[in-house]
């Protein structure tokens, strides 16, 4: 018994420390955004923050364009999630009831994908964009983010497909439905929650992507949040208070849904991953 | 499927549709995947054969191999191929090691699991512009905070900082990076250890069966797939992250964090050098190919030995 209680002790502690790491850097950044001048560079470090500053976060809404990043940032972000569930579940259902030619080619494409690194891809897709007038527009950074997000949707959608038993598509098709009737009326109910959690990857996805969006936007009124962040480093008119306050507001959400979707996601990564 | 498609043809409104019914529902994604993955990599293979300018795309030179010759025979590009290995290799052991462990703690009974099995994802939810101005500020040369905890236990960091270190630069990413990352591999090792016998577990600390002893024997076996399956999952992610290592020092100081993403980047928009910069890229492709095929390959020996 003395031993077991030794042991869910120092399980404990260890927990706490792995917790402490995991937590503190995002702790740091809210605890830096509420730090004055004077904690923040006397020689001691301010180790809570100073409710008295909580004027930093409303300035940095109110004064500045962090409102229009984080308004650019949700559309880029609901447009691709709208555009990759809508083209990946009728792939997932394809990939999880069908059998046919290509079946093979189209999984090895999707692999693929997952090779593909952004920085790659983005120089042939500045070329198609300046071909089409897709540049400076936040319908560009929707397709491309839509392309890479695509291949990940589908796979945790049709990992959510596989677990349906036939049986109950079949005892919808006796008055005859056609296939795209039981698809919608059928599997789409049932797959609620996983459409849900394709929708966060889909949704942060768009929301912290960078590359595309450094690459293709000029116009600052524009800018998606993760560009109008990244600017912050390197750059010294902008108080660490306020670069922190908007980098907080803009982490806050993605945790928050995250926290919320991280049993599918988990669960869809990794099927997708071995089904690849 | 000969079966479906018997039937399709024998009742014209088949439940399943006709056979061109699969292809319905795929062409739309896949006509998708096409014109923005397919044709932008084969635009790649083409460019990484010819001379071209940033500035002046359209007119580009075939010059066939000249950039892979010169590429590979660069010695930054040397560097670059070792700092590569170097972070991959890095992140997969540091990021599997640090995630089995956490896995290994949170599998248990305690006071407030739940809680703290939602909490230790944060790092993997945050996302990774936030982590590098984070890392950034944390790092600073005068205020950081791991800066000056640092330099409380007396260890010297240089004037310019840690991220302007060369010895230090490259260190400082990659723990930033596993911090990112042991979060997902702890979440899904936690998944995959559900499948271990627990009896079997207890039966044999019951009778005095050493804890390391019942890991190998026992728990190994049966997370030894998935733990194969985030190595090749991690690799393949860190041969393509760019966000963290760009925002953070730029590849820099001296080229000691410049990985070959990175290296790609500033080919194309810093030296302008677009058929470098698709040459580059290639290789990182040809890599990650050879890493993902090399790992199927292995695993379908190991299954033929077991069976």
């Amino acid at each position: 018994m003395k031993r077991v209680r030794i042991g869910v002790v120092g399980r404990m502690i260890g927990v706490l420390i792995v917790l402490g790491i995991a937590v503190f850097p995002i702790y740091w950044m809210f605890t830096t955004a509420l730090t004055s001048d004077a904690d923040l560079f006397a020689p001691e470090p301010r180790w809570f923050p100073d409710f008295g500053q909580f004027y930093v976060f409303v300035d940095a809404l109110a004064e500045g364009p962090t409102l229009t990043w984080l308004a650019n940032s949700t559309i880029v972000a609901i447009g691709t999630t709208v555009f990759s569930i809508g083209l990946g579940i009728p792939l997932a259902y394809a990939l999880s009831r069908f059998s046919f030619k290509g079946k093979v080619a189209v999984g090895l494409l999707l692999l693929m994908t997952q090779m593909l690194p952004e920085a790659l891809m983005v120089v042939p897709l500045f070329s198609l964009y300046r071909r089409f007038e897709l540049l400076d527009s936040l319908a560009g950074l929707i397709l491309a983010n839509t392309a890479f997000v695509l291949p990940i949707v589908a796979l945790v959608l049709k990992g959510a497909i596989d677990g349906i038993p036939k049986e109950l598509e079949e005892a919808g098709r006796v008055d005859g439905a056609r296939p795209l009737a039981v698809l919608l009326r059928i599997n789409v109910p049932i797959i609620l929650p996983s459409i849900a959690a394709a929708a966060v990857i889909a949704f942060f996805h768009a929301w912290n992507e960078y590359v595309f969006a450094v690459t293709f936007i000029f116009n600052k009124s524009l800018q998606p949040a993760s560009v109008g962040l990244a600017g912050f480093i390197g750059e010294q008119g902008t108080a660490i208070q306020t670069i922190m306050a908007v980098a907080f507001m803009f982490t806050l959400p993605a945790v928050a849904f995250y926290l919320f979707a991280q049993k599918y996601v988990v669960s869809g990564m990794t099927a997708g991953a071995v089904k690849g | 499927m000969t079966t479906l498609n018997a039937r399709a043809s024998r009742r014209r409104r088949s439940p399943l549709g006709s056979r061109w019914t699969p292809y319905v529902f795929l062409l739309p994604a896949a006509a998708y995947i096409f014109v923005f993955q397919a044709i932008p990599l084969l635009q790649e293979v083409y460019l990484s054969f010819t001379r071209t300018n940033l500035l002046n795309p359209t007119r580009s030179e075939w010059i066939g191999f000249d950039n892979y010759t010169r590429v590979f025979a660069s010695s930054d590009f040397q560097q670059t191929l070792g700092t590569t290995a170097v972070y991959v290799i890095a992140c997969v052991v540091g990021a599997v090691g640090s995630g089995l462990v956490v896995a290994l703690l949170l599998n248990g009974s305690f006071p407030g699991r739940g809680i703290a099995r939602a909490l230790v994802t944060v790092p993997w939810a945050a996302p990774g512009i936030a982590t590098a101005l984070i890392a950034t500020w944390m790092l600073n040369a005068q205020y950081g905070i791991i800066t000056r905890a640092l330099r409380a236990i007396g260890v010297d960091v240089g004037e310019s900082g840690i991220l302007d270190n060369p010895d230090l630069a490259l260190p400082a990413i990659l723990l930033t990076t596993i911090w990112q990352l042991f979060p997902f591999v702890a979440v899904v090792l936690l998944s995959a250890l559900q499948s271990v016998p627990t009896e079997l577990v207890e039966a044999a600390e019951m009778d005095g069966a050493n804890r390391l002893w019942v890991f190998r024997v026992v728990t190994w076996p049966v997370i030894r797939p998935t733990v194969g399956l985030i190595a090749l999952l991690m690799t393949i992610w860190s041969l393509r992250r760019f966000e963290l290592i760009w925002l953070m020092t730029r590849g820099g100081p001296l080229g000691t964090t410049r990985t070959l993403v990175i290296d790609l980047y500033s080919q194309a928009f810093d030296s302008k050098q677009l058929g470098a910069a698709a040459a580059i890229g290639m290789v990182g492709v040809v890599i990650a190919m050879i890493v993902v095929v090399g790992s199927r390959l292995v695993t379908r020996a190991a299954e033929k030995d077991t069976a």
